[in-house]
């Protein structure tokens, strides 16, 4: 599954979530200090959140 | 309400302060409001599993919680056939709410809609479940059953209870992109409720005619909705999510069931599961090969019938005493939501996943490996890279072309320590499909999110009575004489 993290493109395995996303990108760290995943719409989305192919979510 | 995963208890959630959440509280906010004016009061699937406080009871203390809070309705999540088809069955029948799932074929007790006259006005709630389904769950737990296209499958009822003059509301566990595809793609629906993604919309979002909403996760918030309906249709739509902390008045009846199972959970950490006959070794599995670091990568490629596994010593983060285990012992040492997942991998694959297991001795960094069916020699004074001298799979040497099954956890399969190795793998995987309800992947050839690897450790050791794990020199390091 391809879904892209602040624009990159990372692959996943489906099934996989928010949480996994941020752990190959290397950022869950940044939770810890506060940040929130968001979708394109804007909208908060929870790390154990469903990813689909091709979804986009921004960590800010 | 959606994804509750068993959180009852409000909790902290990761990188806040602040407690959130409580079922008792979320109950108290929901009464009220259904006081208020005629109501629907839905769950939008995954209620079940999750937290300790659902998944020891696999999921009873859920259903026993939502009867006492007058649930209209559910879809189940995928996450709902965690525990199996006969413990779903269960479940389906403790519930006093009828439990939804239109797109699932080969499961009794599951209707796909439900009609409600509310305040005067016909409501049809239709519930479908993603069709990944299967590839997130074991696969016996959904052997036999289908999972058919959820926007055909609402089409289809759509059409069916349109023509009968319903209001339709498409009750989704199906996520929040998905129901928007759902909305542009299907006419008539109007209202989707959903889940899955964990989606906090603060105010619906509104395709064509479609008003779509989902609230967030783990009962941190309760999603409301009020609508004015004239002629079949939406004259005024408002929703908002009605934030729950544990502040203020909770519900008597619902508190007594949280904390009814709660209790269960404590006196549950102190049964005992078994006798270790030595002391399990969970300090230095991120030095060298420990009998701890053994015992729990032999266990998951047993479960998931791989050629071998590789684990990142920094999931064991204690060691057990030698004499009784307790159920609190296996929690603590292996306290993260982790699961088992199974990846195809070639030898070069494997032979650069334990290159950087070792790569990061020096830093006594997590990453290192502890491994089962594997044997292999690594010189430190190497530069890091080419650390790794001889590797054996089942005391075969590695063929760098050839493709093993290789077990790990689901934080390495994503990357989690450095671990690149199975994310390359799934990468240059063909899209899975899933046949006759079973998941037919390319390179993913076993996941089973639903349980967490503390509880198959639990039920393992509760089968074998006795372990008594030894290091076998499986992971060699050359020039190293003890």
């Amino acid at each position: 599954m391809r879904v892209y993290v602040n624009d990159i493109e990372i692959h996943l395995m489906t099934g996989m979530t928010v949480r996994h996303a941020l752990v190959y990108s290397g950022l869950i760290v940044m939770i810890k200090q506060g940040k929130k995943v968001y979708d394109e719409a804007g909208n908060e989305i929870g790390l154990d959140g469903a990813l689909t192919e091709g979804e986009r979510i921004y960590l800010r | 309400m959606n994804d509750f995963h068993g959180f009852a208890n409000p909790y902290k959630p990761y990188g806040s302060n602040e407690a959130q959440g409580g079922l008792a509280y979320l109950a108290t906010k929901a009464e009220r409001l259904r006081a208020e004016r005629p109501t629907l009061f839905l769950a939008a699937g995954d209620m079940i599993q999750g937290n300790n406080w659902a998944n020891i009871f696999q999921g009873k203390s859920s259903i026993e919680a939502m009867n006492a809070m007058g649930f209209d309705a559910m879809v189940v999540g995928n996450h709902e056939f965690d525990f199996g088809q006969s413990t779903l069955k269960k479940r389906i029948d403790e519930a006093n709410f009828p439990v939804l799932g239109a797109n699932v074929r080969g499961m009794s007790g599951l209707k796909p809609y439900i009609i409600k006259d509310i305040g005067g006005v016909s409501v049809a709630v239709i519930g479908v479940v993603t069709d990944e389904t299967p590839v997130s769950t074991a696969p016996k737990n959904v052997e036999g059953l289908q999972f058919l296209s959820p926007a055909d499958t609402v089409s289809k009822y759509v059409k069916e209870l349109k023509d009968r003059g319903m209001f339709i509301v498409v009750l989704s566990h199906i996520g929040f992109v998905a129901d928007i595809e759902l909305a542009k793609k299907v006419e008539g629906i109007d209202v989707i409720v959903g889940g899955h993604s964990h989606t906090r919309v603060d105010k619906p979002a509104l395709i064509g005619k479609t008003f779509v909403v989902q609230a967030f996760e783990h009962g941190k918030v309760l999603g409301v909705l009020d609508l004015n309906v004239k002629n079949k249709g939406i004259v005024r739509a408002e929703g908002r999510l009605e934030p729950i902390i544990p502040t203020g008045e909770k519900n008597e009846t619902v508190g007594e069931i949280v904390a009814k199972y709660q209790q269960q959970v404590d006196a549950i950490m102190s049964d005992m599961v078994g006798e270790s006959l030595v002391e399990l070794d969970g300090t230095h599995v991120r030095l060298v090969e420990t009998n701890f670091g053994n015992l729990i990568a032999d266990i998951m490629r047993n479960v998931s019938g791989a050629d071998a596994a590789i684990i990142n010593g920094g999931t064991i983060r204690t060691s057990i005493k030698k004499g009784p285990i307790l159920v609190g012992d296996i929690y603590g040492a292996l306290p993260f939501d982790n699961y088992i997942v199974a990846i195809k991998l070639t030898g070069q694959q494997i032979l650069d996943a334990l290159e950087h297991g070792v790569s990061g001795i020096e830093e006594v960094r997590g990453g290192f490996p502890q491994v089962s069916g594997i044997v292999f020699t690594y010189d430190r004074s190497n530069p890091k890279g080419s650390r790794v001298k001889e590797v054996f799979v089942n005391g075969i040497p590695l063929a760098i072309d050839k493709e093993y099954t290789v077990a790990t956890n689901d934080f390495l399969a994503a990357g989690g320590d450095g671990y690149k190795a199975f994310g390359d793998a799934v990468k240059s995987s063909k899209d899975y499909e899933v046949t006759g309800g079973a998941m037919k992947g390319d390179k993913l050839v076993y996941c089973d999110s639903g349980r967490w690897l503390r509880d198959v450790v639990v039920d393992y050791i509760k089968s074998q009575r006795v372990v008594s794990p030894s290091v076998e020199a499986r992971i060699r390091e050359q020039g190293k004489t003890d």
